[in-house]
């Protein structure tokens, strides 16, 4: 019976690719289904926030210039990953994350939970020169961010692709994405206040890059590595977590 | 059958192990399958001589 | 390229290069507020000089004879010219973000040249203009020699390999300017990823309408392998890629999955593009070119079986190794290493098939540098592959993961296995395509052989070290129990190792500009051999079933 089917398939083509698509689909199946059912079992973070247009547009910038290339955004469950990032990434703390940036190499540190270790002003000069606050490093030099104005007239598009795909992005958000952009940047203004409004108290709101009259690049990527760990609390409850999140203000 | 996570698990883990040696098995079969080995030896020859245009049907 | 194309090839072939700059206007049109118009342009551009090249011997002589008796070379060679230039950018680049590495200044302050968006030019630049076009150059050989038949088209195998270039030119230079959707070797966005479905799949049905007229009775295996690649490939290629453009007129587009799934398909993809594009395909090529160049049959055919199946069952399940110690299901994770660690008998079953082929013509691998050049990929195909599922399982993979232990042992693949191989079956390639006697020059492939061993071996030892002493770095602790090193002190005592694999990778690319060199005089220069046979065999030596 098998030589008879064997013979079959390997006269056919159309039968072999069928033999290879059988052969091969399987290990993705059974490893990546049972993981669209694992909302039952990842932790609840009633308290997980949205990022802001200018955290979005951030986390754009990131992408966009290759960070992940170099630093990830996963601590693992290991000793001195813990003892040196943080407690260790939940998968919660990725769930509105499209692309996942967990990384694969770390030639510059984790930023999984980078988000209020620095000050606005240390992150507006590393990116400016790393080498001018930590000269052994070997990181490129961003400073065209600082020059170059954030567009901010498609951020309203981002959002509604997100919400499309089921981040919950209100339609007010959606309509408000540029102010709210603007309004992160510049403390004390109305929009500044819009943004509390509606992205909650925890908002970050700062001149990132020390000028208000303008929104920059620089803006957009400094409030996301801000924010970076700090849309949940989930990572610091019910784990062996070593330490509190870090707060700017202290 | 309900679909919770445990149970696509279970699945996952049991019939993907059965499927794997049921493949394994059948592979194994039409390697050693004797009337195969002359198909065989005839397929690694061929590739050497020195022939270099399209057969006719 | 057009002598052998009727004058309703012609039309056909100007229809599609005509569409082509069409779609890149409407898409210039669509995506004039954003650089997505920028590749609307190229596109444009691609699309209208392929229809000028057409249209200026649009009317040339038609082909004469019956092209049925004679193999398609013409895309085989663009192919292997195209893999060659690809390989010389590629690396490149390579050399380039490696010396980034050890002195950043070498970014010359500007945002297209800083590492991360040249870093992508790099990977795809090897992984898809070289090793695909090789692919695509060596299959399209294979397919037609194994199966004693013409290729099943005659503007399709143009339209498979020009389309193909047409993507890789979109994805690289749209990392330039910051086009990216960052999952790692599947960084182009949403159209060029459409684009390059459209491709792949003319290129399944022209290999499998191929195979259907094969006049032999069996698929020699070699077939197997391209494939398992071009299915797989097309699989990996579609499920990763899914997602949302936020408008048709802007390059940028959100991934359907989010956080951990996404991770999972990301890496499910990353790991099976090694498996199914960097491996299966390259098999592919040494199960034919090794017993060719050897003149020796292949030393077992049912190994090659087995271990064909082997490699397609377990590798999918092995990417979730890449997510040891992750928020990923632990379950998830021990399944990846077992299946990485059964992974090795299959993969040694192909490395040990190579080389007992090689038993007893071992003289000629000592005179024959193209020869060599498959052993020494098989021999690095072993290694990498017994370093992989080593580095699979956890406890190894807490040490190595996100250090350049990685680095050293993808550079083991694929500048071990992936461009030796590739390199042998050239060489073997290049003289029978273009019927001369022999390469240009034996002792410029000598060289290219020797440069490629140094600079692959000085490449990853520096990374083993560097990668080593990293992990061990990071881990260390004094004797009242805190971390010993900051992570600058580690980045500090990694700068000697990227001096030194910045200077492998030039070695290596030393000799790859060597071997385009002496390609180029090969076919331009070299005598030209005498025909083996020119008349088509008799229907009587056709052996029946």
């Amino acid at each position: 019976m098998p030589e008879l089917f064997h013979r079959k398939l390997e006269r056919s083509a159309v039968l072999f690719v069928l033999g290879i698509i059988a052969a091969a689909s399987v290990g993705g199946i059974v490893e990546i289904a049972p993981l669209f059912t694992i909302d039952e079992t990842v932790e609840d973070a009633p308290d997980m926030r949205m990022y802001t247009p200018l955290e979005l547009a951030g986390r754009n910038i990131y992408i966009r210039e290759g960070c992940y290339a170099c630093h990830s955004q996963m601590i693992r469950t290991l000793r001195d990953e813990v003892e040196r990032y943080g407690p260790y990434s939940v998968a919660v703390e990725s769930q509105y994350d499209r692309p996942m940036l967990w990384g694969s190499k770390r030639t510059g540190p984790d930023l999984a939970r980078i988000g209020g270790k620095y000050s606005d002003f240390w992150h507006v000069a590393h990116l400016n020169n790393p080498r001018d606050v930590v000269p052994e490093s070997n990181m490129p030099a961003y400073r065209w961010l600082a020059r170059t104005p954030l567009k901010t007239n498609d951020l309203h598009l981002h959002l509604a692709a997100q919400q499309a795909l089921g981040v919950p992005y209100t339609a007010e958000m959606i309509e408000n994405a540029a102010s709210d952009a603007y309004g992160q940047a510049t403390p004390d203004t109305d929009y500044a206040a819009g943004v509390v409004e509606r992205y909650g108290e925890e908002t970050n709101i700062s001149a990132f890059d020390g000028v208000t009259t303008r929104v920059t690049e620089m803006d957009a990527l400094v409030a996301y590595l801000q924010v970076l760990g700090r849309l949940t609390n989930a990572a610091y409850e019910n784990t062996a977590a070593p330490e509190t999140k870090p707060d700017p203000d202290d | 059958m309900d679909f919770d996570h445990n149970a696509v698990v279970a699945f996952s883990k049991s019939w993907g192990l059965f499927y794997l040696m049921a493949f394994f098995v059948c592979v194994l079969v039409y390697a050693f399958w004797p009337s195969n080995r002359s198909r065989f030896d005839r397929a690694k020859h061929s590739i050497l001589d020195r022939d270099d245009t399209p057969w006719q049907k | 390229m057009l002598a052998n194309l009727t004058s309703s090839e012609r039309q056909t072939a100007l229809v599609l290069a005509g569409g082509v700059a069409v779609a890149g206007l409407v898409m210039a049109v669509l995506g004039r507020s954003d650089v997505l118009g920028v590749h609307g342009v190229i596109v444009m551009l691609c699309g209208g000089f392929v229809a000028w090249r057409i249209m200026s011997s649009f009317y040339a002589a038609e082909p004469t004879q019956d092209r049925s008796v004679s193999y398609y070379d013409d895309p085989i060679k663009a192919g292997i010219a195209l893999a060659m230039a690809w390989a010389v950018f590629g690396m490149f680049m390579g050399v380039w973000v490696a010396a980034q590495l050890a002195w950043p200044d070498l970014a010359f302050d500007a945002a297209w040249s800083s590492f991360g968006r040249l870093r992508p030019t790099h990977t795809s630049g090897v992984i898809f203009g070289f090793g695909g076009n090789a692919l695509i150059a060596t299959s399209f050989h294979v397919v037609q020699r194994t199966s004693r038949a013409r290729l099943a088209g005659q503007v399709s195998p143009w339209f498979v390999l020009l389309g193909y270039n047409l993507f890789c030119v979109l994805a690289i230079s749209g990392y330039l300017m910051g086009i990216t959707q960052s999952k790692e070797y599947a960084e182009a966005e949403w159209y060029a990823d459409i684009w390059l479905v459209i491709v792949w799949v003319t290129y399944f049905i022209l290999y499998i309408k191929t195979i259907a007229r094969r006049n032999e009775p069996h698929i020699y295996v070699a077939n197997w392998y391209f494939m398992a690649f071009i299915v797989v490939v097309a699989i990996l290629h579609i499920v990763n890629n899914l997602a949302l453009p936020i408008s048709w007129g802007h390059a940028k587009s959100y991934t359907i999955w989010p956080g951990v799934q996404d991770a999972m398909v990301q890496w499910w993809y990353g790991h099976n593009a090694v498996a199914f594009f960097l491996t299966a395909g390259f098999l592919g090529m040494l199960y034919y070119y090794l017993p060719v160049r050897a003149q020796r049959p292949i030393f077992s055919y049912r190994l090659s079986i087995l271990s064909f199946w082997g490699i397609t069952f377990f590798y999918m399940w092995a990417g979730s190794h890449h997510l040891h110690y992750t928020a990923l299901p632990h379950w998830v994770q021990t399944l990846g290493m077992t299946f990485s660690v059964m992974l090795l008998v299959p993969s040694w079953a192909s490395a040990g098939n190579a080389l007992l082929t090689l038993n007893g013509a071992w003289h000629r691998v000592r005179q024959d540098a193209t020869l060599r050049f498959m052993m020494a990929a098989a021999v690095f195909y072993g290694l990498s592959t017994f370093e992989g599922s080593f580095m699979a399982i956890r406890p190894v993979n807490s040490l190595s993961h996100y250090t350049d232990w990685t680095v050293g042992h993808v550079h083991a693949g694929a500048l071990g296995w992936v461009a030796l191989i590739t390199f042998g079956s050239l060489y073997t390639l290049v003289p029978k395509l273009w019927k001369r006697q022999g390469m240009y020059s034996d002792a410029l492939v000598e060289v290219h052989f020797w440069l490629s061993i140094a600079g692959a071996l000085i490449y990853v030892f520096a990374m083993w070290n560097s990668g080593i002493i990293q992990g061990l770095m990071w881990r260390t602790y004094t004797e009242d129990g805190a971390l010993s090193y900051s992570f600058i002190d580690s980045l500090v005592a990694m700068y000697p190792y990227y001096i030194a694999r910045a200077f492998g990778g030039l070695l290596f690319l030393i000799g790859t500009i060597i071997g385009c060199y002496n390609m180029w005089m090969t076919v331009r220069s070299a005598p030209h051999a005498a025909p083996e046979r020119d008349a088509p065999v008799t229907p009587a030596t056709v052996p029946g079933e």
